[in-house]
């Protein structure tokens, strides 16, 4: 499990459905907000143990969107969606692997 | 500068084939930088890694400066700078010295110099309740980070139940010619412990009425010497003992240590609080009694349905260090007074204990080295 070490240069909202994050490893990486409540990594979502989606996808409308986004320590972000979700910690090193 | 020039560089025939005129430091710093620090993700030039670079005819000498030592990806950069120099040799010697260095030295009180002046990191080993595996965590991660190269101390500041000198069975402590403590040395690792003095010395000791006072003597008293990072093991709890040990130690950074089961997290908040408080960074938490590994298959089994250690690192934000598994060769290194990582390195606990503590200093080596452009308090409002 050696974490990379990410740490994030610049984060923003890119268009309606996209959020940019610029890395320190000068990567920028563009992500669709809908994937990610769709593999959001929170224990609800995502078994702990097997690591087997929980979450259907499927159930997941298009039309989710963040409504706020927060740092969370130095190794993660936390998105609160307007589907009431707010439970998923996104580490760096999980994003960058998407 | 650091040309090597003599006449007797062209009686033998130039060991640098196909290049025009010798060797330059410039050739060599730009060929460095090729090698990335994996956790800082620049190169180690422009990091300003390398120092004392010298050419000479039959050999390439410089050191690389690391942020942190027992550093755990140290042999790879090694590995990675001798690679990039192997075709710009010709023939000569590389000779990499790798040293590490904190840019930030912490201001410390003038009366801690004598003490703690060489000291450069001051980790403190906490948790919320006790019997959570502090002391076992504390012994374990110094001689992980011992057999990383570094220089490890355990300072135990469980006054009232020491347990750092059962696990490790150091000899009493000598006096120096100032009349300060030298700390007793068991396979490389300092200790201090009040369980090293006798009924006698403890009587001196706890003159003074508080726990407190002793710790400033630990930290006052006693010629730590050169270290990396000196640990210190707390006592259970958070009441004013350990409010006091962390306003007189000039902590670096402290770890937080928890088990899944401990689900009530009202004593780890009053820690975590307590040192953000006193703006001692946390690094993370390590998880102790995590999982199960069976003798007949290798899976690890999380017999625990929640965990304790995740729910803390996402109420708090702190990355999880390490899992440590359920391992009864912990317990019996500990009752035998032989560490686990020092005498059963290939235990599961030891193996878990190991990559807890470059895990460590990896976050630390981030801590020391501020990028400017990271960032870590940011707020989006989606439109
Ligand atoms: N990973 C582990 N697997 C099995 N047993 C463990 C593990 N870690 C610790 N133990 C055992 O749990 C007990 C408590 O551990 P330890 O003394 O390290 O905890 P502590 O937090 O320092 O306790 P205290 O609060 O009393 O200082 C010891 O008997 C120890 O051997
Ligand atoms: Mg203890």
């Amino acid at each position: 499990m050696a974490t990379e070490n990410l740490q994030i240069y610049d984060i923003k909202q890119e268009d309606e459905r996209t959020l940019t994050i610029k890395w320190n490893s000068g990567r920028t990486q563009a992500l669709d907000v809908v994937t990610l409540r769709k593999k959001c990594p929170c224990a609800a979502c995502l078994d702990e143990l097997t690591r087997k989606p929980i979450l259907d996808p499927h159930s997941i409308p298009d039309s989710v969107r963040p409504l706020e986004i927060n740092a969370i320590g130095r190794y993660a972000i936390g998105i609160k969606f307007n589907d009431g979700h707010a439970t998923g910690i996104y580490t760096y090193d999980f994003l960058s692997k998407l | 500068m650091g040309l090597f020039t003599s006449s007797r560089d062209k009686v033998k025939a130039s060991p640098i084939k196909g290049q025009d005129g010798p060797l330059q430091e410039s050739t060599i710093l730009n060929a460095l930088k090729a090698v990335q620090d994996p956790d800082l993700h620049k190169d180690i030039v422009t990091l300003g890694f390398i120092k004392n670079l010298k050419i000479s005819e039959s050999l390439i000498a410089f050191e690389v400066n690391l942020t942190t030592p027992a550093c755990p990806m140290k042999e790879r950069i090694k590995n990675d700078c001798l690679s990039v120099l192997g075709d710009l040799a010709g023939g000569r010697k590389i000779e990499i010295t790798m040293t590490a260095e904190n840019p930030e030295k912490r201001p410390i009180n003038a009366q801690l110099e004598a003490s703690l002046g060489r000291v450069k990191n001051i980790i403190a080993v906490a948790s919320g309740k006790g019997g959570v595996g502090k002391s076992t965590t504390t012994t374990n991660l110094a001689y992980a980070l011992n057999a990383l190269g570094a220089k490890v101390g355990i300072l135990d500041a469980d006054i009232y139940g020491p347990s750092i000198p059962l696990m490790t069975r150091p000899d009493a402590p000598n006096h120096n010619a100032n009349n300060m403590l030298l700390p007793p040395e068991v396979d490389g690792v300092k200790i201090i412990s009040m369980g090293l003095f006798t009924e006698k010395g403890k009587a001196t000791i706890l003159r003074g009425p508080m726990a407190g006072n002793v710790i400033r003597q630990f930290l006052m008293q006693v010629a730590w010497g050169e270290l990396d990072y000196l640990l210190i093991d707390y006592p259970p709890g958070t009441g004013d003992i350990q409010l006091t040990i962390s306003q007189t130690a000039p902590l670096s950074a402290a770890i937080m240590v928890t088990t899944p089961q401990e689900m009530s997290l009202i004593d780890v908040r009053k820690a975590v609080q307590m040192f953000e408080t006193l703006k001692v960074p946390l690094l993370g938490v390590v998880e102790t009694m995590s999982y199960f590994v069976c003798d007949g298959c290798e899976k690890k089994h999380f017999i625990f349905k929640s965990s304790g250690g995740e729910k803390l690192s996402q109420e708090f934000g702190l990355p999880i260090l390490g899992r440590i598994p359920l391992d009864q060769s912990l317990v019996v290194a500990s009752d035998e007074g032989k560490p686990a990582v020092k005498h059963q390195p290939n235990a599961s606990g030891s193996l878990a204990y190991i990559e807890c503590a470059a895990q460590m200093a990896s976050q630390l080596s981030i801590l020391n080295n501020k990028d400017q452009q990271a960032m870590h308090n940011f707020h989006i409002t989606w439109k």
